[in-house]
């Protein structure tokens, strides 16, 4: 509006030239409009930083606990246990001084019976259709003895990630997602830590230190709440489905995937095993 | 026709009163100060080019000295508790040891202070570039709330208040009441000689003393100007004849977020309104670095290893992200530690008489 009335003022004053007031006139438009275009720009808000609106969260599906059902098993290695493999931090000799002996890489760590450790077992498929109540608690990540522990952590969609950094060192958290947004982020010892979430479901994320090469871990990202990592025995569990099809998968960082159906009956308990062929 | 010229005049009036509010108070405007005794050239030491003066403010020896009292004189602050020195220490590398430094009262700044070493080279002040010469600089900390407080007039007056300090400034810019102006000028001059080269790196670079490096920064140095290495270079520039090492210009590395992973500060964006801008801060300019931790403009990094490490890192990732910044994890253990060593050797000489008055 401004602009405008400065405008047609100013166009009255070009068809009649001459007079001082007129040009005096001139001076306060330019004047006016120079002094409004300095002001402009603390007026401006950032609009770039403004988030889309949000959706109205779909109703969550309901899960009678009185038919719920579960998986139970193991995931186990067939065959021979690769040779424990130490990691070198002499790249950091502050690293070193964390740990009193070695310290082996996990990428394949198997109990006696052969239960497969960091395994990521989830509902692969079964579940398409349903919301799940979204996840309170954060899921923790920390950067402790220039290894991120845990491992192997699972996540839903929208959860809360929270980074933290044990280490008297620096450590630069990298995901290297497929189907998420990539970052990375610095944490000098003693830093605050971080939080931050994956949009979409992705099994599994890769995550290294962008410092210390060594460092590994990994994120399954899904969508509902089923989803377990083994511990040193294998075992895992999965309870509180609904009756139905499924298709489970077992995921293991070295060894790749493993699936299998199941058809669970109201409040059945189904044990099921995943066998990984080693070398 | 008379109704519209009357409108556009109380309309441009209107914008001018709005825009006036922002800026500082200036004192009723005087000729131009201008300095009186006899032009001196501040030499530039082993690794630097000549110093930039304006033309306006060519240095005395009676500004510098003026400036130089003025620079550690806590009487500038509201409270008569903190000097231009209480932030950029000697001590420290003329920066400040704290994160975030103090102001009057307790209260803290939102930035780490930044040296006043080669100052004069830069070609915009502050992190973000707001003022465009050391002498609008210098207004700056004196008017700032968190930092001195104070305003132009009881500035003036406190300090006409003290013969000695009004024949300086007579002595300085001929007779005439003290400003705001004059004692901004002053304290420039006397920053322009704040000056730190012949540094070990200097002597070995631009001096020919191939014993001035230890082996190990000499590997640094290599790791720090190769583009394929640590690129350091690209922005932090080295030179034929000397060295800067600083491009003068703005980049965001992704420095200064906070735990969801926003920039906490916009830095340059707050200045310019440019989208490219956001995020980003001044190149430093590293000389006598190994002095002036904690780093970064959010002083976020208290070793130089860790702002080493940062760069290995590639920075903190954001849209913003300058295009040079990437990961620098190819750098081997050695390499990093070198650039460490290196970074420590720019640590130089600073003129005798840049310290408190005695």
């Amino acid at each position: 509006m401004r602009t405008g009335a400065l405008i047609t003022v100013a166009r009255k004053n070009r068809a009649a030239k001459g007079s001082a007031a007129r040009l005096s006139l001139i001076t306060i438009c330019v004047l006016a409009a120079l002094a409004a275009a300095g002001c402009s720009g603390e007026k401006k808000t950032e609009t770039a930083a403004s988030k889309p609106e949000e959706k109205a969260a779909p109703a969550v599906t309901k899960i009678d606990p009185a038919t719920a059902a579960t998986v139970t098993g193991k995931v186990k290695l067939d065959g021979k246990r690769p040779a424990k493999k130490s990691i070198n931090m002499s790249e950091e000799a502050e690293c070193r001084r964390l740990h009193k002996g070695a310290v082996y890489e996990e990428s394949v760590v198997a109990g006696a019976d052969g239960g497969l450790a960091y395994a990521f077992v989830y509902v692969k498929s079964g579940l398409e259709g349903k919301t799940f109540e979204a996840a309170k608690e954060p899921v923790k990540i920390d950067q402790r003895g220039c290894t991120f522990q845990p491992r192997v952590l699972g996540i839903r969609v929208g959860q809360t990630l929270s980074v933290s950094n044990s280490d008297p060192v620096s450590h630069n958290i990298h995901p290297m997602p497929k189907d998420n947004r990539e970052w990375n982020q610095q944490q000098p010892p003693q830093a605050p830590g971080l939080e931050r979430e994956f949009a979409r479901p992705e099994v599994m994320i890769p995550v290294k230190c962008n410092v210390h090469a060594w460092m590994r871990s990994y994120i399954g990202v899904v969508d509902h709440p089923y989803f377990a990592v083994t511990g040193e025995q294998g075992v895992f569990e999965l309870k509180g489905l609904p009756p139905g099809e499924y298709t489970i998968e077992a995921w293991q960082e070295k060894y790749g995937t493993l699936e299998q159906k199941v058809t669970l009956a109201a409040s059945a308990s189904q044990a099921i095993e995943f066998k990984f062929k080693g070398e | 026709m008379r109704t519209i010229i009357l409108s556009a005049a109380l309309m441009a009036a209107a914008i001018f009163t709005s825009c006036s509010t922002k800026k500082p108070e200036y004192p009723a405007a005087e000729a131009t100060p201008k300095p009186l005794g006899a032009v001196v050239e501040i030499k530039a030491p082993l690794g630097l080019p000549p110093v930039p003066v304006p033309a306006g403010n060519p240095p005395t020896a009676e500004t510098i000295a003026l400036g130089r009292k003025l620079f550690y004189d806590k009487r500038i602050s509201v409270d008569a508790t903190i000097s231009c020195a209480s932030c950029h220490d000697p001590k420290f590398g003329f920066a400040d040891a704290k994160q975030f430094s103090d102001g009057v009262g307790g209260k803290k700044g939102g930035r780490n202070a930044p040296t006043v070493i080669n100052s004069a080279y830069s070609t915009l002040q502050f992190w973000d570039g707001r003022a465009p010469s050391l002498e609008k600089q210098a207004e700056g900390p004196m008017g700032n709330p968190v930092e001195m407080a104070h305003n132009a007039p009881d500035v003036e007056k406190k300090l006409s208040a003290d013969p000695v300090y009004r024949a300086e400034f007579d002595k300085a810019f001929g007779p005439g009441p003290i400003t705001y102006e004059k004692a901004s000028m002053a304290m420039a001059s006397f920053e322009r000689t704040v000056l730190s080269g012949n540094s070990p790196f200097d002597r070995y670079l631009y001096g020919g003393d191939k014993k001035a490096l230890s082996a190990g920064a000499i590997r640094g140095l290599a790791v720090f100007r190769d583009a394929k290495k640590g690129n350091c270079a690209v922005c932090h520039s080295v030179g034929e004849k000397d060295a800067l090492f600083t491009d003068n210009k703005f980049h965001n590395l992704g420095a200064g977020m906070d735990a969801k992973g926003e920039l906490t500060d916009l830095g340059r964006f707050a200045v310019t309104n440019q989208e490219a801008d956001r995020g980003a801060f001044r190149t430093s300019m590293l000389r006598d670095i190994a002095q002036t931790a904690p780093y970064m403009h959010d002083g976020s990094l208290k070793t130089l290893k860790d702002v080493v490490d940062f760069y290995v890192g590639g920075g903190n990732s954001n849209p913003n992200r300058d295009k040079e910044i990437k990961s620098l994890d190819h750098l081997t253990k050695q390499e990093r530690a070198d650039l460490v060593t290196f970074l420590e050797s720019l640590t130089g000489e600073l003129p005798s008489n840049v310290g408190p008055v005695q």
